[in-house]
Parts: structure tokens; sequence; C-alpha cells
């Protein structure tokens, strides 16, 4: 045995750091913490606000502030920097600007994207009076004199109940601000507040149609103004089928009156409905036959850009078909063809929410027709941009009437309201008890081994492996709930079990001698392994079971566990290898 | 070193007479969970998230304990209800659990004890009955696949039925008396709860798989000495898991990560046992079998 004990102190350190910096497996964790680094994008002294969501027709809303897409990252959301020239520190700041601005006055918002100039509205209330008062309107009404159709106006008196409104206040701007956040890993609910429900279809579903249903819902509560929500299609084991909806930072009471609503759609030409959703749309077709890019007009330059048709089918019932013939017979063509369509256009309302306008063409007049195609358009600056943002409008316009007709009704199996004041301290929490638990484990590892140079790499590596495993989450825009805390505990615990076998493995062959270090560590790997897969494998039923409320736990110890084998744990191996090699020999 | 010379010695001649302990633990464990059965329908007492109810926590009164809070709402609220208190001092909370009553009824029981709560500053779970249900049998499923899959990996690893079975048998105990004891101290078992059983099972999978692992795959030693290297090594786990989630479960006021420490620490517990005594010794039996034979 060659001893090396003739080097100074500061000589054999430098010799490992230069070791273990040329060791390959060692740069790999160091180019993996530094890709999660980047993914999670820390930012510990973050101030200012950032924009959570913005309310639909709110003044905000109509100054041209967009409601965040809720995959959009944490980081990537829209900071306000001045409010009327003032900065915003945070939430409280921010109120202490905006919760005092009269009516009418011009508030200048300045954000990361641009400079938006709002109006505080008044805050109205209309009251009935038990009075009534004649008012005078002119009403367009088609005429037909010896066979020709002429528009007349005529003159008409009504008497309508006469009523008052009253000023109550500054409305809000309508934006929902939260204080910047300090990394871009999302929070589960128990961590920010909010609302989780679970719904399931009243009767079995296909996977389409559930699908179908997910995305009729985003579409409908993003008519509220709702952005930070998540809607996805879960299934247990059993094969039910249920949708999870999170909504954060809203009440319970708002949850379900959102859902409960059975999503009411209307289309309607001048003031009379033509069609409502439910029984009057039998189908909204969605496939490439009768849906897509209109071939007949295609993508063609236009102002600024380049516009594109889209067409899609719908069937609706004969009794809706009846009706559209009706309405439609008194209407004049403008324009010349093939650009000729009705004098009214037809206007859709999800909830009474006036969401699309769409020109009919003139072919429709008066024609008793159960299969309809609606047409509209779509503009981007290249043809490239205009072709898919016309997908895009098509699919949402084709949500919007599908949301009216629900595939299946839908019952609400289960409400969890997670309160925002029990979610901070969570947080502060789970970070102060993870701290003392790796205290606790470095002291364990102190009593037992007796050098800080085997309990220290040790626990570097744990935490290593929680930083890997949080910018996974990071990564892929997960949210960390409970579940997932769960997970990350049992990998860390899993970790630390495995480095220990890697320790003991090494010690023990050192003072047994002979062996060589790669024989040891193969060693210590053949168990490793065998304890990986078993946990593996023991998880995967997990991922599919409990309606998808465990999945979170399975999935993020899996990741975990998968990241030590692969990443930290030939890294530690190597570490303890460079580390121990001189000292006792 | 006396003491510790002695242990070893016990440890290394009366290893068939220290498997009497498991045993008589596992006899107890079914006992338990047995009479339970019989007299409550169920092997442990469900939580309202596995069986369907409403919770409500809140910001606890300083003026009342939770014992006197549970008497005066079992009176006025219909079916089950249970409260427990969470953290200490100021940053006490309540936590109300009921099988059959409304948060109407529950905020309304509570004014005329003079807790007003408004909205907002308490949280809520709802949790659907058929749910809870559905959610019980589908995760008893997941375990017992879980157990399958795990089988059929130590299998493969070790290619030979007894002691995989061994490994399987030590696991299974584990679960059994950790779940027996939480019967018998009457926890109420949440889906965290359940979380926490899967927990364990990779957590004593590990040392059986260690143990196993060293005894039948080296050949350096005594097969005691080869146990005992293992049970070294074991034990360092088993210790830092123990330190960590005792920790935890004294530092955390999440009563979810609470359940899901103390599961932890009842179920390390009976792991050491199971592996060191139970799996060990019967280890030894085999392999002294398998050499004469």
């Amino acid at each position: 045995m060659r001893r090396y004990c003739a080097s100074t102190w500061s000589g054999s350190t430098v010799g490992k750091l230069r070791k273990i910096f040329s060791s390959v497996r060692i740069w790999i964790v160091i180019l993996a913490l530094l890709m999660m680094l980047i993914a999670l994008r820390p930012n510990p002294i973050a101030d200012g606000v950032v924009i959570k969501s913005v309310t639909r027709n709110s003044s905000a809303s109509l100054a041209g502030i967009e409601n965040p897409q809720p995959t959009l990252a944490p980081s990537a959301l829209e900071r306000i920097i001045t409010i009327n020239g003032k900065e915003v520190a945070d939430v409280q700041a921010y109120h202490g600007i905006v919760d005092t601005l009269p009516i009418n006055r011009t508030v200048t918002l300045r954000t990361t994207r641009a400079t938006y100039r709002l109006t505080v509205r008044p805050r109205t209330e209309t009251i009935v009076l038990n009075e009534t008062v004649n008012v005078t309107e002119i009403v367009q009404r088609n005429r037909t004199i010896n066979g020709t159709t002429s528009i007349v106006n005529e003159t008409v008196t009504k008497e309508v109940p006469k009523t008052e409104t009253r000023i109550l206040g500054a409305e809000p701007l309508g934006l929902a601000v939260v204080n910047t956040p300090t990394s871009n890993l999302r929070k589960g609910l128990e961590l920010q507040g909010g609302i989780r429900v679970l719904l399931q279809p009243a009767e079995p579903v296909s996977e389409d149609t559930l699908l179908l249903m997910v995305d009729s819902l985003k579409q409908r509560l993003n008519v509220f103004g709702l952005s930070d929500i998540i809607v996805s299609p879960v299934s247990d084991l059993e094969g039910d089928d249920f949708i999870l909806v999170e909504i954060a930072g809203a009440t319970e009471q708002q949850a379900r009156e959102l859902l409960a609503k059975q999503g009411k759609f209307e289309a309607t030409i001048g003031n009379t409905t033509v069609f409502r959703g439910g029984q009057d749309i039998t189908y909204v077709c969605r496939t490439a036959e009768c849906s897509g890019i209109d071939p007949n007009r295609g993508c063609s330059p236009a102002t600024g850009g380049w516009a594109c048709s889209y067409f899609f089918g719908i069937s609706l019932s004969p009794a809706a078909a009846e009706h559209h013939a009706d309405i439609t017979r008194n209407l004049t063509v403008i324009g010349i063809p093939p650009e000729d369509y009705l004098s009214e256009n037809l206007s859709m309302y999800l909830d009474d929410q006036r969401v699309r306008e769409l020109r009919i063409g003139s072919s429709l007049r008066g024609v008793v027709t159960t299969e309809v195609q609606i047409s509209g358009f779509g503009y981007g600056i290249s043809e490239q941009e205009a072709v898919t943002n016309t997908l895009q409008d098509m699919k949402q316009l084709q949500t919007i009437i599908a949301t009216g007709s629900l595939p299946s009704r839908i019952t609400l199996v289960k409400v969890d309201t997670i309160s925002p004041t029990l979610g901070t301290s969570f947080t502060r929490n789970a970070l102060v008890m993870g701290g003392l638990a790796v205290l606790a484990v470095t002291l364990v590892l102190l009593v037992r081994y007796r050098r800080l140079s085997l309990a220290l790499p040790i626990m570097f590596t744990s935490l290593a492996e929680i930083f890997l495993t949080l910018g996974c989450y990071a990564l892929f825009g997960w949210s960390l709930d409970l579940a997932a805390i769960a997970g990350i505990i049992v990998a860390v615990g899993t970790g630390v079990n495995d480095q220990i076998i890697i320790t003991d493995e090494t010690l023990r062959g050192e003072s047994e001698g002979g062996r060589s270090w790669k024989d040891r560590i193969k060693r210590a790997f053949s168990i490793i392994l065998a304890a990986y897969f078993t946990m593996a494998f023991a998880m995967i039923p997990l991922i599919f079971a409990g309606a998808g409320l465990l999945r979170g736990f399975a999935i993020t110890t899996i990741v975990g566990v998968t990241f030590g084998v692969l990443i930290t744990r030939p890294a530690f191996g190597k570490l303890i290898e460079i580390l121990l090699e001189n000292d006792d020999r | 070193m006396g003491i510790i010379d002695n242990i070893i010695g016990i440890y290394d001649k009366q290893y068939k007479l220290l498997m009497v302990g498991p045993i008589l633990l596992l006899i107890a464990s079914l006992a338990v969970l047995g009479l339970s059965y019989a007299t409550k329908g169920e092997f442990v007492t469900k939580g309202i998230s596995l069986k369907g109810g409403i919770a409500i926590t809140f910001l606890a009164p300083t003026d009342m304990t939770f014992g006197e809070l549970q008497e005066t709402l079992s009176t006025q609220l219909e079916g089950d209800v249970n409260v427990r208190a969470l953290g200490e001092g100021a940053n006490a909370y309540f936590i109300i659990e009921a099988s059959d009553a409304t948060e109407d009824a529950i905020v309304a029981a509570l004014q005329k004890e003079d807790i007003t709560l408004t909205r907002g500053e308490y949280s809520v779970e709802q949790f659907g009955g058929s749910l809870g249900a559905s959610f019980f049998r589908q995760t008893l499923w997941a375990l017992v696949a879980a157990f399958v899959s795990m089988a059929i990996v130590v299998f493969i690893t070790f290619r030979t039925p007894l002691p995989s079975a061994y490994v399987i048998l030590a696991v299974v105990c584990t679960m059994l008396m950790t779940l027996a004891t939480i019967s018998f101290i009457g926890l109420r078992l949440s889906t965290a709860g359940i979380a926490a059983f899967l927990m364990l099972i990779g957590y004593s999978v590990d040392t059986d798989i260690l143990l196993t692992s060293r005894v039948l795959r080296r050949n350096e030693g005594t097969v005691f000495e080869r146990v005992l290297s293992a049970t070294k090594t074991g034990l360092t786990m088993t210790l830092t898991a123990f330190a960590a989630t005792l920790v935890a479960y004294f530092s955390t006021d999440s009563d979810v990560i609470r359940q899901i420490m103390l599961i932890l620490t009842i179920g390390l517990f009976y792991d050491m046992i199971n592996t060191w005594l139970q799996n060990a010794a019967l280890l030894r039996l085999y392999m002294e079998r398998k050499h004469r034979g």
C-alpha cells in the first residue's frame, strides 16, 4: 500500500479538488444543477407585483391588458412597474394606490410589456322605479310594396318603467395582482390557496368526449376572466373518469356558481334567438372533412399581414333549422358575390356575454337546413402565423358552440377549499421543517462516521437531489403540492440510504483491503439498483390510483429516485472514492 | 464495549429465540385488526378524506380547549364529529371533522359557542362520500398491485423463491403492525396516511434488500458476519430516517405532514424488528439448511 503521509494538507486538498473537477460524473451533476437553476430562475429579492388575471370587460381589459395564459411560467408574468409614476413595491402598496383613485381619473400603468392608460369607471346601480315614462325610438322595418322590399324607418312610442342610476363608487380596475414570484416554481393549491373541484360526468364517456368537456370547461371559466385555472382530465383504477379543476384565489362560492351553470349558449340574429346550446345544436364538426382553412378562400395578403378564412359545419335540430329560415327570410342581402351577406349578423352569447359576431352567407336566407357552415377570419403578420391564429380562433369558436351542449351532464363530486392564510404559513413551515430534518440527519451521520468529510458530502448530495427535483417541477410546469413534498421526502430519504450503502461498502472494502474501488462501488450499486427498481415498480400502480390525487406523490418519488440513481449517485461514488483514497492509507 | 459485545453475542447465538418477538407482535397485530373489524366493521378508523364529510380549519380561540368543543359539538351536530388541535399558542388551529354536518351547520353551531368565523379566514375541505368509498377501495388495490410488482422485481433480483418471499413477508409484517398500531391508538387515517404507507414500502424494502444482498451474494466471512455488517449499515439508514421523521413530526404544523411522519416513525420502528430479527433469522436458517443439504 502506498502512503501519502508526506504530502501537506493543502497539497492533498488541491489534488483532491483537481481530481473532483476532472471527473465527468461530477460535471454531469454540475451541469444538471445549472440547467435546473435556469429552469427555476430563483429571484429571492423580487419586488413589485405581477398581473395574475384580468376581468373581462373591466377598464383594464379595455385598455388592452391581456389575461395571462395559465400555462405561462410564473417568471414570465407581466409585472407592474409604476402606477401614475409611483412605484409598486408589493400587493399592499398596489391596493394603497389603486383603492383611493377617484372616479373618471385616468391611470397610467407602466408594466414590463407596455404602458397602458386606464380610466376609473364609476360603479353604478340601476333601480327600476314604480313609475313609467314614454320613450320614442326609431325602428327599421321591412315593408313590401308592389313586390319589392325596402327598409323603412318608423317612429314608435313605448311606455317603459322609469329607472334611476346611482353612482356607488369607483369600479375596480379589474386586475388581480400577486407579489412577484420568487422562482419559477408553481405553488400548488395547498401552498397558495384556492379551490379544488372534482367533477364527474353523469354517465361514462369516451376519452375524446372527456377531452372535449375539459376544453369546454376551460373556455367557460375563461369567459369569466379567471385565468389561473387548471382543468385536467383524470381517471382512476376503476376506469371512472373525472375532471379536476383547480382555481387559485377563488372562493368556494364562486367556483360552485361557475361550475353549476350548465353554460348557456345562445345565438341571435337581431334581437331574436335563433338557436341555443343543448337541444338546438346536435353536432359540431371537428374533423378535417368539414372544418379547417376554407379551401375556396384560403389565405391572402391583407393590410398589415395575412388573413385566412376558416370554416366548419354544425348540425341544427329540425326545429332550430325551421326557426333559422323564418328569421333570415326577412333579411336583405348586402355586398356582391362571393362576399355577399345578410343584413343582420349572427351574435353568439355565452352566459349572456357576447363572445362572437359572424356574418351570414346570403345562400342561407330563408332556407330550412340542418347543416350550417360557419366561417370566419384570422389574421397574422406572416402567412404561417395567420394560419396558426385562424385555426386557433376556429377551435375556440367550436368550443364555445359546443360548450352550451356539454356532451354529458357533470356532477360535483368534491370541493376542497384551501385557505391562503394557511397556505403562506405552510410554505414557511415546510422550509423550517426541511432545514431541521437535514440538520438532524447530518448529526446522526456525524455520530456514526465521526468525520465531517463523509457527513457533508452526503448532505450536499441530498440537497442537490432536492434542487434537481424542484427544477424538474419548474421545467415541466407542474405545481408543487403536499403530495409532491411527501414524494421529495421519500426520494431524499432513499438517497441518504443509498449514500450510506456506498459509504459503508467503500469503508468496508478499505478495511479488508484487496478489493478495487470499482468492485466496491459495483457491489454498492447492485444493492442500490435492486432497491431502486423495487421502489419504482411499487410506485407505478399509484400513478393510476385515487382519481389522480396521489399521482403527485408517485411521480415525484419516481422522478426523485431516478435522478438520484442516474445522476447524483454515480457522482457521489466518485466523490467518496476521491475523498477516502488518500485519507487512511 | 462489553455491553455491545454482549448484545452482539445474544444476536448471534439466540437468533431463533429472538424471532419470538416479531411472531408475538404479528399475532397481536392480527388480533387488534380482527377485533377492530369485528366491533367497528373496519380495520382502522377512516378520516373524512376517506369516508366523506367536511373538515373546517380555523385559528383556535384562546378560551377553549378542543376537548370542550368536541363535547358541545357532538351534541349539537349530526353524525360523527371530531375536533383536533394543531400547533401551539398564537398559531394554534382547531380542525373540526364532521361526517354528516354541513358547513353552515358547523358555523352556526360555533356561533352559539361565541366563535365567529368569517369567510376567507377558515379553510373548508369537503369530501364526497362516494369518492371516499371508491378512493379507499382503489388505494387498497393500488397497494396490492404495488406488492405484486414489488414481489416480481425482488424475485427477478435474487432468483431464489424463499429469500425473496422473506423480503415480501418482512414488508407485509411491517405494514400490518403499523396498521394495527394506528388502529389501536385510534388515529383517523387520511389519504395522506395512505401515502405514508406507500413511503413505508420504499423505506422498508431498502433495508431488506440490503440484508438479502449481503447474505446471499457475498461469500467472505460467516453468514453472521455478513448479517452483522448489513445490520450496521441498515441501522444507520433507519436511524437517519428516524431523526428526520421525528424532527419533522414535531416541527410541522401541517396536519397532513404530521400524520405522514407519525406513520413513518411507527413503521420504521417495526421495520427494524422485522428486518433484523425476523428476516435476518429466516435467512440464517435458510443458509444453514442450504449448507447442510
